[in-house]
């Protein structure tokens, strides 16, 4: 399946991008576009303007997405928290990993092109996911 | 896109994005909710309905994110990017942004005062809270006032005079 997103990726599109591959299309190609107008025929758009899978109310693309597949993991609504909180920062959350994620992707799209961003937080983000699930298995953080 | 602002800013008037928009008075909570969020991005007002921000890609997407929720509140909204046709035009909506931060930061400052004389906990506690406080300011201060620095530093006061720890990690970390 293709999928399109904005050009220039932060924490919210390559967070969604590692989630459609790992949890809903794992043949999942990703296109990136300056302008809405701009989407392939047939792509599936996120995290862009006046698209479904993109921001509504108070939830970020990614937590919409989740939504949108009602993947319940609460794994992945951890993932969730600190993702909302590196987009948007409005304290909706207690996610201090927040500002270093916010950080590392903003330094990453300034010296990558978007593929190359997605190739290395891919792994970036499968190291999240098995940190928050020991965290909640053991209640506390995992050594 | 920065680069270019900051650059052009010292002859020629810079790229702003503005935000037009309407949203209905009723229901309130929407209204009041894109309302705080233009808050926290410290938007300049440029009249009814219309704000605006240094362009780049933060500012321009936290914008366009807040005319889409400006649509879904019933309301319209576009987005632009425009440049100010004088540089003084530009100066009075920027002095009046430097204004805003500027009063934030001085209230920053009067509460780490008051915490500096509070016991040991509550001071490690203000300085936790007051350090979050103005890394929140500073992300929506696009033209930085000398409040900024002044509060900075009696922030940090409250960590100069903790534990024997904090003294020697503060310097570690490579303040003057």
């Amino acid at each position: 399946m293709r999928w399109a997103t904005r050009a220039g990726v932060h924490i919210d599109r390559a967070a969604c991008a590692w989630l459609i591959r790992r949890f809903i299309d794992s043949q999942a190609q990703f296109a990136f576009v300056a302008d809405p107008a701009e989407v392939p025929d047939g792509a599936t758009p996120f995290d862009i303007r006046g698209a479904e899978l993109s921001h509504h109310g108070p939830d970020c693309s990614f937590e919409t997405i989740l939504r949108r597949y009602e993947l319940t993991d609460p794994v992945l609504w951890r993932i969730a928290q600190i993702v909302h909180e590196a987009d948007l920062d409005d304290q909706r959350y207690d996610a201090p990993e927040a500002a270093g994620f916010d950080v590392a992707l903003r330094g990453l799209s300034m010296v990558f092109a978007d593929e190359e961003v997605l190739e290395l937080t891919g792994p970036v983000f499968d190291g999240l996911y098995e940190y928050c699930r020991r965290a909640m298995l053991l209640g506390r953080e995992p050594g | 896109m920065n680069q270019n602002t900051d650059r052009a800013r010292l002859d020629a008037p810079g790229l702003w994005v503005l935000l037009c928009y309407r949203v209905p008075r009723e229901p309130s909570a929407p209204r009041i909710a894109i309302w705080r969020k233009l808050k926290r991005l410290g938007a300049g007002q440029l009249g009814d309905g219309l704000v605006g921000l240094p362009a780049d890609a933060r500012t321009r997407e936290q914008l366009e994110w807040i005319a889409e929720e400006v649509t879904e509140a019933g309301g319209s909204a576009g987005v632009w990017l425009a440049r100010p046709a004088t540089v003084s035009q530009e100066r009075e909506l920027a002095a009046a942004m430097t204004a805003a931060r500027a009063a934030e930061y001085g209230a920053v400052a009067a509460q780490a005062a008051a915490a500096r004389e509070a016991g040991a906990a509550a001071r490690a506690a203000a300085l936790r809270r007051l350090r979050g406080e103005l890394r929140r300011i500073t992300r929506r201060d696009y033209f930085p006032p000398a409040a900024r620095e002044q509060a900075r530093a009696a922030v940090e006061t409250l960590a100069d005079r903790g534990d024997e720890a904090s003294a020697v990690t503060v310097p570690a970390r490579g303040r003057p």
